[in-house]
């Protein structure tokens, strides 16, 4: 009786994966009731860090966040009182802070940064570049329809390369003189015979992939020459490049792309369906039926998972290595609208981040079903894209004509170190 | 009697022995006494009995003899003393008759052994079932095992019946192995006889009525019989005359406990009961009055066998012997306080309760109390009921109003005629939120439609622009300007053209959106720049109607490409499946109101001569050559080959809105401002299959999804409602229809609510189009 009011004891072991936070490993009955700010104090007693500056902890009970009452969480998952329950902590995660909003003059409809370089692609037909800092760098007009998606090919001390893709069926590749801050489009890509909606480099920067309102996934060489063969002189010269190969699957549009490895591709569409392509074989490898039009997909290279994007409000978790299906791993509610865009962070395995046309941004624990870590809020108008590729800063772009940059605090690099 | 018996009774006397004549001298003293008491007990006079008395009868053992004759009143030797004094009455008889024939004593004995079976058996029985008989072993006593009754030793398992049921049977019941227990083969006279003078036994073998074998009475058992024949106690150690002892003294006491002397009644006879007793006993003479075993019987008698009232309850209707079927008068409450002449003061009307009472004079029945509560000192003061007549009057009337024809009321449980429908979760996926809302339009949204491939969507406003969509991301990527309200959209279903048929005022608009696949736009382009020539001279009914005409510069810049210009207002535009025809309707115009226009030609016909009523909304089949035209109360359907009516469909509905037909083109959907909907089942009949009122307010559009079993209806009460329709394609099954979902986001203008709906072409989406001039997506 007790144990159902959440009065009874419980018998807990704390354990972390971060060797400096460690405590001995001895049972502690505590309270059903505690929640996790009683724990994080009781915590930080045990490592004998008093006062306010003790280091945020957040608690694992059997792989998933506690978000309430731990007896709450225990009555949730059926786990008896009685067991010796193990609690997982783990540092919490700092709240993104966000740093900088970068205006423009349409709907940004692609973000993509890289080092200190922050790459917009803009319903005005044009690209941006922008420092992290703030700082305007360039616009790139060049397209004749909206830009639906950029993504960097490469980038050093003189050059930075990149790819952007584009309602008027084409993509276009360029190069941009960083000291000169002068861009040049190295060759346009048609082929596709409507918009194109995603596109994605390939990890070693050779080739680039596309997946378009025309069903198609087309893949293009990201060199600076075109090498294919059969390419006419005149093509050449003019700067048009046709796709390496063409892919035929999918029923509907296209809505994302991303490389897996050098050779495998993950593509999500509207038409309900996810797709790894194996290029060497040129066909599907894997597809993962599910039931809701897929408007983003992302995959993780660190726990190898993919989370995607819908209509209904949700967040999706899929396991491409499961084929049996739709396996759905877990859901992840927490936006009340349209999910537009979802990415893992590159070098966090449990997080990622979504955007939504209820105007927020999220940060997620893939542990944490419930709830996100954090809402990212700012943004006055529907998100379109966002993007965590470069670790530091989490970039969004939405309707409201503004990038929002958030800088994610935990020093990954420090983290990294550790590791 | 027959002669035969006499005969027989007279050669048994007409040798008696010395002993049996001193013994009916005797009894002859005692026969009144010995007869009543035949009489009293003629149940004692069971076979066995008698076979027994028989025995010893025959036996004669003098023993016996002597002790009959000492205690008098011996069953055995009583009826053979009865017997031979009723001998003695047929001597006289006899000795009139003649009297010469003299046999064998044995031999009358044997012939009235016949005449009593079971008892003179047993003397019948041949030797050698003799060696079965098991006398008791008379060492032993007689209950040492057991002294139960229920635990006898029963080799017959028939039970306690008259044994004489098995007279016919060569068995006489059967043992506990479930085995006939065969009778014993019966000896005939002679040998019975031969036994009788061989066997010194004889006389003490009885024969088990149950098993039907001899059984060898033990000398004990003898002594027990004689012992209870002459009416001693059985057990000889038995002390009759035990020494008494005086439990309570039987001294008078010299002081009594009470001293009253005792009454005078009480050793007085009653009068009074001497009378009632002698009234009584009259009464018995003279057959008034019955005993009480009389009194019961005749009861027994009147009641017959018991039944017991199966069906009918009590609480069912009560028969009136002269009115069949009467109207019983309706059951009213019982009173309460408040009816009471006398009623707490609680219960009567206070001033504001009396005024409220009294307020509602006109509709009395929303009283509380259909009269007001009244106090009375007594009982005496209580006037005479005011409205006793009237109320009498009244259920006169009721009675006289009331129809006699009897109505057969249907018993049904509400939930029962509910159809089993699937739960909506099952039929997933449908439109479930509101997503996505397309803010841009500045006047009610007339109307909407979706690019075939579903990326964009167009929309038509009485703010007098076209605006395109799209549907991704809800950015509006072109606006096309024109001169009048726009009333319809229609993209064209054809993915191989990009073009949008816009009616405006009077004038249809093919408009190049210029989105998609850039290719067929061009493509699109180059075919409606030229005209083709026309080779056909047009009919002067046409040409006033309906002109054609390249779009000027000013208009080819927003995309419009070709001008239909009618002669009246177009109302509604909508494209064969093909894309190369499309009809529009103009109610105005009397019967040239529907026009079909041929876009590869540009050419236009009317198909119709004559008007048969207010067309509303026109339709082409999807699959086949027909063309349904809605006018205001019915749906006709035409065959554009043969040029000739299909069907009439009846909606009997007043005003219909719009419709829609099932991809399959087996079943259509109307929708009607008189807020229904109506399924059609056109193979099945020219009425609806169904009416669906789901809607609180008039229904202004209907669509059938082009691939999912969804239909939705878009109505004036905001609301926009999604329905699963299966069609299924087993002709015998009926399609089934579930409504699974009301969205209801849009603001209510002027009445008017949702004004368009349309369905996504490819995913379960729907579009609407409000009067609060937004397009809303819901997924």
């Amino acid at each position: 009786m007790e144990a159902e009011n959440g009065e009874g004891q419980v018998q807990v072991h704390l354990k972390t994966k971060q060797e400096h936070y460690a405590v001995p490993d001895v049972p502690y009955a505590i309270e059903g009731s505690v929640a996790t700010n009683e724990l994080n104090i009781f915590l930080n007693a045990l490592l004998q860090k008093q006062g306010s500056d003790g280091v945020d902890f957040d608690f694992l009970v059997f792989d998933e966040y506690l978000r309430g009452r731990l007896c709450d969480h225990l009555r949730e998952k059926a786990i008896s009182f009685e067991d010796a329950i193990e609690i997982e902590y783990v540092e919490r995660f700092p709240a993104p802070e966000p740093q900088d909003c970068l205006l423009h003059d349409d709907w940004v409809s692609a973000v993509k940064a890289r080092d200190k370089w922050i790459l917009t692609g803009c319903y005005d037909n044009t690209i941006n570049i922008w420092t992290n800092k703030g700082k305007h760098k360039l616009t790139i007009p060049g397209h004749t329809a909206p830009i639906k998606a950029v993504d960097w090919i490469s980038l050093d001390e003189q050059y930075g390369r990149f790819v952007s893709s584009s309602q008027d069926q084409t993509a276009m590749l360029w190069q941009w003189n960083i000291d000169s801050n002068a861009v040049e489009c190295i060759s346009v890509c048609k082929g596709h015979e409507r918009g194109v909606d995603s596109v994605s480099v390939s990890p070693d920067g050779q080739r680039f992939a596309t997946g378009s309102w025309d069903t198609m996934l087309k893949l293009w060489s990201a060199e600076l020459e075109d090498s294919a063969e059969g390419t006419s002189k005149r093509a050449k010269e003019s700067g048009v490049r046709t796709p390496k190969l063409t892919l035929q699957g999918h029923r509907e549009s296209i809505s994302a792309v991303q490389w897996i490895d050098g050779q495998t591709l993950l593509t999500g569409s509207w038409d309900h369906t996810l797709k790894v392509w194996d290029l060497n074989l040129e066909g599907i490898k894997t597809e993962i039926s599910t039931n809701k039009s897929i408007f983003d997909a992302s995959y993780s290279s660190l726990n190898k998972l993919i989370v995607t994007a819908s209509a209904d409000k949700n967040l999706r978790l899929y396991d491409s290595r499961t084929n049996q299906g739709s396996v759905v791993r877990n859901t992840y509610l927490g936006h009340n609208a349209w999910v537009q865009a979802v990415m893992w962070s590159t070098t966090e395995e449990f997080l990622f981040v979504s955007g939504a046309y209820d105007n927020q941004n999220k940060l997620w624990d893939c542990r944490s079903p419930k709830a996100p870590l954090y809402d990212l809020l700012g943004h006055g108008e529907k998100v379109l894209d966002i993007d965590w590729s470069n670790p530091k800063y989490i970039v969004s772009g939405g309707s409201d004509n503004t990038v929002r940059v958030f800088k994610s605090k935990k020093a990954n690099v420090e983290h990294m170190e550790t590791k | 009697m027959t002669k035969k018996q006499a005969t027989k009774r007279k050669v048994k006397d007409a040798k008696p022995t010395k002993e049996q004549e001193s013994v009916s001298e005797q009894s002859e003293q005692e026969e009144d006494e010995d007869l009543l008491q035949a009489v009293k007990d003629p149940g004692e006079d069971s076979t066995d009995d008698e076979g027994i008395d028989q025995e010893y009868q025959s036996d004669s053992s003098e023993d016996l003899e002597f002790e009959s004759d000492e205690e008098g009143n011996y069953l055995g030797v009583k009826e053979n003393n009865a017997e031979e004094s009723e001998e003695d009455g047929e001597e006289e008889e006899d000795e009139e008759g003649d009297s010469s024939e003299e046999e064998s004593e044995d031999n009358a004995e044997t012939a009235k052994s016949e005449e009593k079976p079971s008892g003179s058996k047993a003397v019948q029985e041949p030797k050698k079932l003799i060696g079965e008989i098991t006398p008791r072993d008379p060492s032993k006593p007689e209950y040492a095992d057991s002294d139960t009754s229920d635990e006898e030793d029963i080799r017959n398992t028939v039970g306690n019946i008259p044994m004489h049921w098995y007279d016919e049977y060569k068995h006489i019941g059967y043992d506990w192995d479930a085995k006939k227990i065969v009778k014993p083969p019966k000896g005939d006279q002679i040998d019975d006889f031969l036994r009788k003078i061989e066997d010194p036994n004889f006389w003490r073998t009885v024969k088990d009525p149950q098993t039907g074998q001899e059984v060898l009475l033990t000398d004990e058992d003898i002594a027990l019989i004689k012992r209870v024949n002459s009416a001693r106690i059985p057990n000889p150690e038995h002390n009759e005359y035990e020494p008494w002892i005086e439990w309570f003294t039987s001294e008078v006491e010299r002081m009594p406990i009470k001293n009253v002397p005792d009454h005078k009644r009480s050793f007085l006879p009653s009068v009074s009961e001497k009378k009632k007793v002698s009234r009584m006993v009259h009464a018995l003479k003279m057959g008034w009055m019955k005993t009480t075993e009389e009194v019961e019987r005749a009861k027994q008698q009147k009641r017959g066998p018991k039944f017991y009232m199966l069906w009918e309850t009590d609480t069912g209707r009560e028969h009136m012997r002269r009115i069949h079927d009467p109207v019983s008068a309706p059951k009213r409450d019982l009173p309460g306080h408040a009816e009471s002449y006398n009623p707490p003061p609680e219960y009567l009307f206070d001033e504001k309760e009396t005024k409220q009472w009294l307020k509602l004079k006109d509709e009395p029945h929303k009283r509380k109390l259909h009269f007001m509560p009244q106090k009375f000192k007594s009982l005496r003061e209580v006037p005479a009921y005011s409205r006793y007549l009237r109320e009498r009057f009244l259920r006169c009337l009721d009675l006289y109003l009331c129809p006699r024809a009897k109505r057969v009321k249907l018993n049904i449980d509400a939930e029962y005629l509910i159809p089993k429908l699937p739960s909506p979760r099952d039929l997933q996926p449908f439109p479930t939120v509101e997503s996505l809302v397309y803010r841009g339009h500045t006047d009610l949204v007339r109307s909407v439609s979706v690019e075939p491939k579903g990326e964009y969507i167009v929309s038509g406003s009485d703010d007098k622009t076209v605006k395109i969509w799209e549907i991704a991301t809800g950015r509006c990527i072109r606006t096309i300007e024109t001169d009048d309200v726009v009333r319809c959209v229609a993209w064209c279903p054809n993915a191989k053209l990009s073009i949008i048929a816009v009616a405006t005022g009077s004038r249809l608009l093919l408009v190049n959106p210029k989105v998609g696949d850039k290719l067929i736009i061009k493509k699109t382009d180059d075919l409606l720049a030229e005209a083709p020539s026309q080779d056909v001279i047009e009919n002067e009914r046409i040409k006033t109607a309906v002109q054609w005409s390249t779009a000027e510069a000013a208009e080819q810049e927003k995309g419009v490409r070709v001008v239909i210009t009618h002669f009246k207002p177009i109302r509604q535009v909508t494209w064969h499946g093909r894309g190369d025809y499309l009809a529009t309707v103009m109610p105005e115009g009397a019967n040239r109101s529907a026009l079909i226009h041929q876009l590869s030609k540009r050419r236009s016909q009317i198909p119709f001569s004559k008007s048969k009523g207010l067309i509303q909304c026109v339709l082409f089949h999807p699959v086949k050559p027909c063309f349904f035209v809605a006018t205001q109360h019915n749906i006709r359907i035409y065959d554009l080959v043969k040029q000739e009516l299909i069907k009439k469909l009846l909606t009997n509905s007043k005003w219909i809105s719009g419709m829609s037909i099932h991809p399959k083109g087996d079943n259509l959907l109307v929708s009607t401002y008189d807020k229904k909907m109506l399924w059609f089942d056109l193979d099945l009949s020219t009425k609806p299959y169904q009416t669906m009122r789901l809607h609180r307010n008039a229904v202004r559009s209907v669509a059938f999804h082009l691939r999912y079993p969804l239909f939705a209806s878009g109505s004036d009460d905001q609301a926009v409602i999604v329905s699963h329709g299966m069609v299924y394609n087993d002709l015998l099954q009926n399609p089934l229809i579930v409504p699974l979902k009301k969205l209801q986001t849009h603001e209510k203008r002027d009445e008017f609510g949702v004004l368009d709906v349309n369905w996504h072409p490819v995913q379960p989406w729907i579009f609407s189009t409000g009067a609060d001039c937004t397009i809303r997506l819901y997924t």
